[in-house]
């Protein structure tokens, strides 16, 4: 376990002195929640406080933009030359990856911390239980977000560019066509047929429930519970099956 | 029991073959020097051996461990110098010895003394709080060698150890090789570099297209190559034909030629055993000999006798 840790801590390391990227993740968010968030919500009538709806929607989307990261990550690392290093140390393959997915979920942790506790705090009058629910669910989403990036890396093995302009792509349907800003009720049926298909409208659906928004504009949370354990079981499954089997085939040092 | 044994081991990428039925042996506290031109297949064995890829098919043990079916445990045995020092471009080379030896296994009370020591001796001391990304080429590739001789394992592994060193940086890696041996390593060492072959080899293994073409010391080598010493005469010789004729008939000649009646070369092999000969035939001729210069050949002319190729190649690895 100690070598699992002293790689988490080796990769994190940097990112933390200083930690002008996680700290501009906050600033971000709270700028939006403050200004674009408080306007917004004045024009927005039919939910309640959209403000709320809008904080949880930018948790969700942080949690996408590092599970994305996290991907993405392992992709650079084979493409540096950092890969076959990590490789060849003398610790196993599946603590190898244990080690990569608790980085990723400490770097999540570590930028989430302040946007949710912000949102929960405009939220306000919330259980333990919901609290911790919310919590588990955003990690799942994260793993799942992250097992969709590993599991298309092995276009960046043939492509880089190529990798990129289908994340980006990707990255930007998935947001869109979802639940995480508009309510599914809401959705035009062209629009709400397309956001069936994002993980990110279940993922920010039962947020909403935890965190006890109105369920009648929400999806059935037991749906969107099965389908976020599915989708994060399965793509992180097929992802790391998937790297194993590419990351053999990296020739080059 | 050999250090390291490989029996058929194939690698192949899509339609190239790296590795074709490849066996090969390095003894236990030798260094063996994998000599090859780009695109041999040298890294993708290392890479083979180091459990980084899986062979295609075939069979290969680090210290009778299989590197298939135990490679973990054959990672615990081996440490690697990869050809390029890529990665952790925000951290410091303090910090990745730091690092590599603590996940290694070095002894925390050991770890920093070890690290300065090699750090001073690669003169990497005054850049050890510099970020790695403002290293130069060669400080970085001195930091890649320097995580084995931090780690100091059994079986190392150091694909173009000095390759982007200059001169002086090379002997101090190639010193440090030297001392890892003296402390019990086996060690392999893949490289282009003929000069670097000569001075670390106990056996050389020249790879071509994948297969291993000879594997032996560098002098049986160089004695296996007909003619391959050249021997360099200047005599005063009452008859000077009569007296080439009998250097052509000695043992080991394979041409005699003459740029005057006073200047001999003779090709011949193995230099050590003609020459003495080659003095008694001027003393029966009484001949006098004015000067003798010996040149043998060079492990790129073992390869180029070997495969009929220069060593320095154009694909790539």
């Amino acid at each position: 376990m100690s070598n699992i840790l002293r790689l988490v801590w080796f990769d994190l390391k940097p990112e933390l002195k200083p930690p002008v990227w996680i700290v501009a993740e906050w600033a971000v968010f709270s700028v939006q929640v403050g200004i674009y968030g408080a306007m917004i919500s004045q024009l927005v009538t039919g939910i309640g406080n959209y403000s709320q709806f809008f904080a949880v929607g930018l948790v969700i989307m942080i949690t996408f933009d590092m599970g994305s990261h996290m991907g993405r990550h392992f992709v650079e690392h084979a493409h540096e030359g950092r890969l076959p290093y990590l490789l060849s140390l003398p610790i196993s393959r599946s603590k190898l990856f244990l080690a990569i997915t608790l980085q990723g979920g400490t770097e999540l942790a570590l930028m989430l911390a302040v946007p949710l506790t912000v949102t929960l705090l405009i939220i306000g009058n919330l259980t333990w239980i919901s609290v911790i629910a919310c919590v588990l669910t955003l990690f799942l989403l994260g793993f799942g977000v992250a097992g969709l990036m590993l599991a298309l890396s092995f276009i960046a093995f043939k492509s880089s560019d190529l990798y990129t302009a289908i994340v980006t792509g990707l990255s930007t349907i998935i947001i869109r066509f979802s639940t995480v800003l508009y309510p599914f009720i809401f959705l035009p049926p062209q629009y709400a047929s397309a956001a069936a298909f994002s993980p990110l409208t279940y993922g920010s659906d039962l947020i909403r429930f935890f965190l006890g928004f109105d369920p009648s504009i929400l999806l059935n949370p037991y749906y969107a519970v099965s389908v976020v354990v599915a989708l994060a079981i399965s793509t992180l499954g097929l992802g790391l099956f998937l790297v194993q089997r590419l990351v053999e085939g990296v020739k080059s040092a | 029991m050999y250090a390291v044994e490989t029996k058929d081991l194939t690698k192949r990428y899509g339609k190239t073959l790296a590795l074709r039925n490849l066996d090969f042996t390095i003894d236990e506290n030798e260094i063996m020097v994998l000599l090859g031109p780009n695109g041999s297949g040298k890294t993708t064995l290392l890479l083979i051996l180091a459990t980084i890829l899986k062979p295609t098919s075939g069979h290969a043990e680090v210290m009778g461990v299989n590197v298939i079916t135990q490679s973990t445990r054959v990672r615990q045995i081996l440490g690697i110098a990869f050809q390029e020092a890529r990665g952790f471009w925000r951290h410091k080379p303090a910090d990745i010895l730091r690092f590599h030896a603590s996940v290694c296994g070095v002894p925390k009370a050991e770890r920093d003394t070890l690290i300065q020591n090699v750090l001073t001796d690669l003169e990497l001391w005054d850049a050890r709080n510099k970020l790695f990304m403002h290293l130069s080429g060669g400080q970085a590739k001195r930091l890649e060698v320097a995580k084995v001789f931090v780690h100091r394992p059994k079986f190392a592994i150091l694909d173009e150890p000095s390759s982007q060193v200059d001169l002086r940086g090379k002997r101090k890696i190639w010193a440090q090789i030297r001392r890892l041996q003296e402390e019990g390593s086996t060690i392999l060492v893949a490289t282009n570099e003929v000069r670097e072959a000569e001075y670390l080899a106990d056996r050389v293994t020249v790879l071509d297209e994948g297969r291993s073409v000879v594997c032996d010391t560098v002098g049986k080598l160089k004695d296996s190559i007909t003619g391959g010493d050249i021997v360099e005469l200047e005599i005063e010789a009452p008859k000077p034909e009569i007296l080439k004729q009998a250097l052509g008939q000695l043992e080991g000649t394979v041409k005699i030629t003459n740029s005057s009646s006073s200047r001999f070369k003779a090709y011949v092999s193995m230099a050590e055993s003609w020459v003495p000969r080659m003095t008694d035939t001027c003393y029966q001729s009484k001949a006098r000999i004015l000067s003798i210069r010996v040149t043998e050949p060079s492990l790129d002319d073992v390869f180029l006798h070997f495969t009929g190729k220069a060593l320095k190649g154009t694909s790539n690895e």
